[in-house]
């Protein structure tokens, strides 16, 4: 191997001239931000200064159809759409059985999904099921990374009530979010109760124990017992009444996990270019990056999650 | 108090106060998850993606209580 002089690959004039532009440029960026402005630097150009951002909640209304409004979120939504659809249609159009780069890569993204499936499912319903994870953790990874690109929150157009931006991540809407998290419960409980029938039910109403007590309560010689097995049977019915609540609890936890996430990390990419506006926001890039991921990952695998301990019966204590 | 003031308290608060409980939970993963390799260096692929996993939902509680910061800044 050849030994490089110098550091960073440069001879060593170069990497300090390198090092002190970098430097320069995090200075001037930072002298030009809310920093600069504490420390009463005046005369900077006026192109340097920075427009303190205003992070916002609901998304904005960009025009209506028949009196239905799209907003920016929902033009990013179509927009994820439109690039899943075309990455795909160009990669399998043609499937050839040697596959090209694109299709190759692909496909290596979707068998990985399908062993997570597998892995948690089984084999007979994570096949199954693959599509279904396979689509939401898609479109939330992309339009999560979608949402890095120039272009998102920077394009302002007139709005139906004022000045807005054209394009925002979609899964910055809480809209967005709660609709992916009660198709997948919707999702869970149908195919619940496709596999199990109404016995799905004796998973959150278990009346069993109670009813034995009960009976026991008038029974010769068995009401000794007949307290105990009753406190222990309305536990279990109450067990099964918190199973109930916490199935609900699910479609907040999903949505509001996911709303939050994409929404804090828009903050704080908005917030990193407005303190030092130069260099220093790029490795926040690769943290959303990272993000993305993660959240397109944890949702996906709790839905398969959730849709495998939905078809499993339930068994008797 | 006045009734800005007391928003911007309550939502420092619940985001800081809300930090904690995650914060120890994600060192917990981490640590155990360095244990877990430190035995068994084999295991560090699956490992790693069940220790992401698992710091994505621990993360999401550090989450809502950012929301509810968000929300006492801007909607209430």
């Amino acid at each position: 191997m050849a030994k490089k002089k110098g550091c960073l690959g440069c001879s060593l004039p170069v990497a300090i001239i390198l090092v002190v532009v970098v430097l320069a440029v995090i200075i001037m960026g930072a002298l030009a931000g809310p920093l600069g402005r504490a420390f009463g630097v005046e005369g900077l150009p006026s192109w340097m200064s920075l427009h303190t951002p205003h992070p916002k909640l609901p998304a904005d209304t960009i025009f209506h159809i028949f009196n239905f409004p799209v907003t920016n979120t929902l033009i990013a939504t179509w927009l994820t759409i439109v690039v899943l659809v075309g990455l795909f249609w160009a990669a399998f159009r043609k499937p050839g059985m040697v596959p090209g780069r694109l299709q190759a890569g692909l496909e290596a993204i979707l068998s990985w999904i399908y062993d997570l499936c597998t892995s948690t499912a089984g084999e007979k319903d994570g096949r199954r099921f693959f599509p279904f994870i396979t689509t939401i953790f898609l479109f939330i990874i992309v339009s999560a990374w979608l949402a890095l690109l120039p272009g998102f929150q920077t394009i302002l157009v007139h709005g139906a009530d004022g000045e807005a931006e054209l394009i925002r991540s979609a899964n910055t809407d809480l809209s967005t979010t709660l609709a992916l998290s009660l198709i997948t419960f919707f999702t869970v409980e149908f195919i619940g109760f496709k596999r199990l029938g109404l016995g799905y039910l004796k998973k959150f109403f278990v009346f069993s124990g109670v009813v034995s007590g009960v009976k026991m309560l008038f029974t010769k010689g068995q009401q000794g017992k007949a307290p105990l097995e009753l406190v222990s049977g309305l536990m279990t019915a109450f067990a099964g009444f918190l199973e109930l609540i916490s199935e609900l609890v699910r479609i907040l936890s999903l949505s509001f996990r996911l709303f939050g996430n994409m929404l804090a990390g828009e903050i704080l990419l908005m917030m990193m270019a407005f303190l030092v506006p130069y260099l220093i926001p790029l490795p926040f890039y690769g943290l959303e990056l990272l993000v993305g991921f993660i959240q397109a990952l944890v949702f996906g695998s709790l839905a398969i999650v959730y849709i495998s301990l939905a078809v499993k019966p339930h068994e008797e204590h | 108090m006045e009734l800005e003031a007391a928003k911007l308290l309550g939502a420092g608060l619940a985001a800081g106060l809300g930090m904690i409980g995650p914060g120890i939970g994600l060192g917990l993963i981490g640590a155990y998850m360095l244990q877990g390799i430190s035995r068994n260096p084999d295991a560090r692929g699956p490992m790693f993606t069940n220790m992401i996993l698992m710091a994505g939902l621990t993360e999401a509680a550090a989450i809502y209580a950012l929301i509810i910061a968000i929300l006492l800044i801007f909607v209430a």
